[in-house]
């Protein structure tokens, strides 16, 4: 059930954001759903779940996008691992603090990049802090979103057939 | 039992290490060294610098605490020697300038055709700024007021005041209200050396140089004699630089003197001023 969960939420956030790319191609703006659904898993089924989320949703954006394949993997693997430790050491479980992971998710993982791109280039790349800052909202947000409905949603999906059987019950 | 954690933790590295064998099998490093064969080298070469450098600690910690532990006491023994001979060569060094000091002391009362008597410095200014010093020679020795005392460098300054039988003030030339009549031997031109106090630099000045003179830094200052205090042909200093001044019609010279004033310890002192009469300033 994991790693069905686990394949799951990758295959989405990947289809989502190759679908929202196309939008922030070029711009200032930048969105990582991936690294989203990343954090997503690490902090709901641990860090050895976030290994496999990190290492699977980065190889498959390395793939697809055709550089070096293994520095997204790489990056999304060590950031899922540490994500989901903080998740296992500290209470996150509200949509605000597990927010703000995010966001620290997002920052570490954009130096992780770098740091790796600058490894294999042997020079530094610098950082885009603009790039970064926006990432960190959008994934933010976006988390806060995700992590909003997963809470709200189910209830409401156990009360609607509740209120349905009660109003069949009325009317048969 | 293998802690779940644990077992992640190598999980994780395992993973992290296939990426980073993912990315060496595609990248090359500048000197064409595959990545992880470059790194793999890089991390060992720090583990041996972290090696080297604990196995120097603690070879440096043996020899330097470990090994030496009786040197303290032979510390403490050189230590005392090295303050006993540091005094006895300050005591010689004393002595050996004194020495020096006479010397140059009895030249100059063989060439000073006067007669005078040395004496010691025992005493500096005794408020700031007074520039005079007080020798050990007094009214029993034969000294008077307003006579001139100079050193072996040239003229130090005169007697102030009525001295005391056995010590007495002596006035420095560089003071504010001190003066001696001058001259310059190269262009035989008189004038006054005045002093100018604490702060100025040069101390002295030498006033009633007409402008006519052509006067020339290095040109030496003798005392002229007329002042009734300082015997003629003594050396004040040397011109370090000279003006044509303003409205008036002197220049306006400044002499360096040939006295060290920071440094005195014997002086002599002219029993016998020079004929022509006159008090000096």
């Amino acid at each position: 059930m994991k790693a069905v969960g686990v394949i799951g939420v990758v295959v989405a956030a990947v289809a989502l954001q190759m679908a929202f790319a196309r939008f922030t191609v070029g711009g200032r703006w930048s969105i990582d759903l991936v690294l989203v659904g990343v954090a997503l898993i690490a902090l709901k089924w641990g860090p050895g779940a976030g290994v496999i989320g990190g290492t699977l949703g980065g190889l498959t954006q390395d793939a697809l996008a055709g550089g070096t394949i293994g520095v997204g993997g790489l990056a999304k693997t060590i950031v899922g691992f540490f994500v989901g430790v903080v998740g296992s050491q500290f209470i996150v479980a509200r949509p605000v603090p597990r927010m703000v992971v995010v966001a620290g998710a997002t920052v570490a993982h954009r130096l992780l990049m770098q740091a790796i791109v600058s490894a294999i280039g042997l020079h530094w790349a610098g950082v885009s802090w603009l790039g970064m800052l926006s990432e960190t909202g959008l994934n933010a947000v976006t988390a806060l979103i995700v992590f909003q409905s997963i809470e709200t949603v189910p209830a409401l999906l156990r009360h609607r057939p509740m209120r349905r059987s009660a109003f069949g019950k009325r009317k048969w | 039992m293998i802690d779940i954690r644990r077992r992640t933790t190598f999980f994780f590295l395992a993973v992290s290490l296939g990426h980073v064998l993912l990315i060496s099998a595609q990248v090359q490093t500048k000197s064409g060294m595959p990545l992880v064969e470059d790194l793999a080298f890089g991390a060992f070469a720090r583990v041996q610098g972290v090696m080297s450098g604990i196995g120097d600690a603690i070879s440096s910690t043996w020899r330097n605490y470990f090994a030496l532990r009786g040197v303290v006491a032979e510390n403490a023994a050189l230590r005392a020697e090295l303050g006993r001979l540091q005094g006895q060569l300050q005591a010689e060094t004393a002595i050996s300038s004194q020495t020096h000091q006479l010397e140059q002391m009895l030249q100059l009362q063989m060439t000073v055709p006067q007669r005078t008597l040395a004496a010691r410095v025992i005493a500096g200014d005794p408020a700031p700024g007074a520039l005079t010093i007080t020798i050990d020679r007094g009214t029993a020795d034969g000294v008077r007021a307003n006579l001139a005392v100079i050193g072996p460098g040239g003229v130090v300054g005169r007697v102030f005041g009525e001295p005391q039988p056995h010590a007495a003030k002596v006035q420095l030339l560089i003071g504010r209200s001190a003066a001696a009549g001058a001259v310059i031997p190269r262009i035989s031109a008189g004038g006054v050396a005045i002093g100018l106090g604490v702060g100025e630099d040069p101390p002295m000045h030498l006033q009633y140089i007409n402008k006519s003179y052509e006067i020339v830094a290095g040109d030496t200052v003798l005392t002229s004699g007329q002042d009734g205090i300082f015997p003629a042909g003594f050396l004040i200093g040397t011109i370090e630089r000279a003006e044509r001044g303003g409205g008036t019609t002197y220049k306006l010279v400044a002499i360096r003197p040939a006295v060290n004033f920071s440094h005195l310890d014997l002086v002599l002192v002219v029993l016998d001023p020079p004929p022509s009469g006159g008090a000096g300033k």
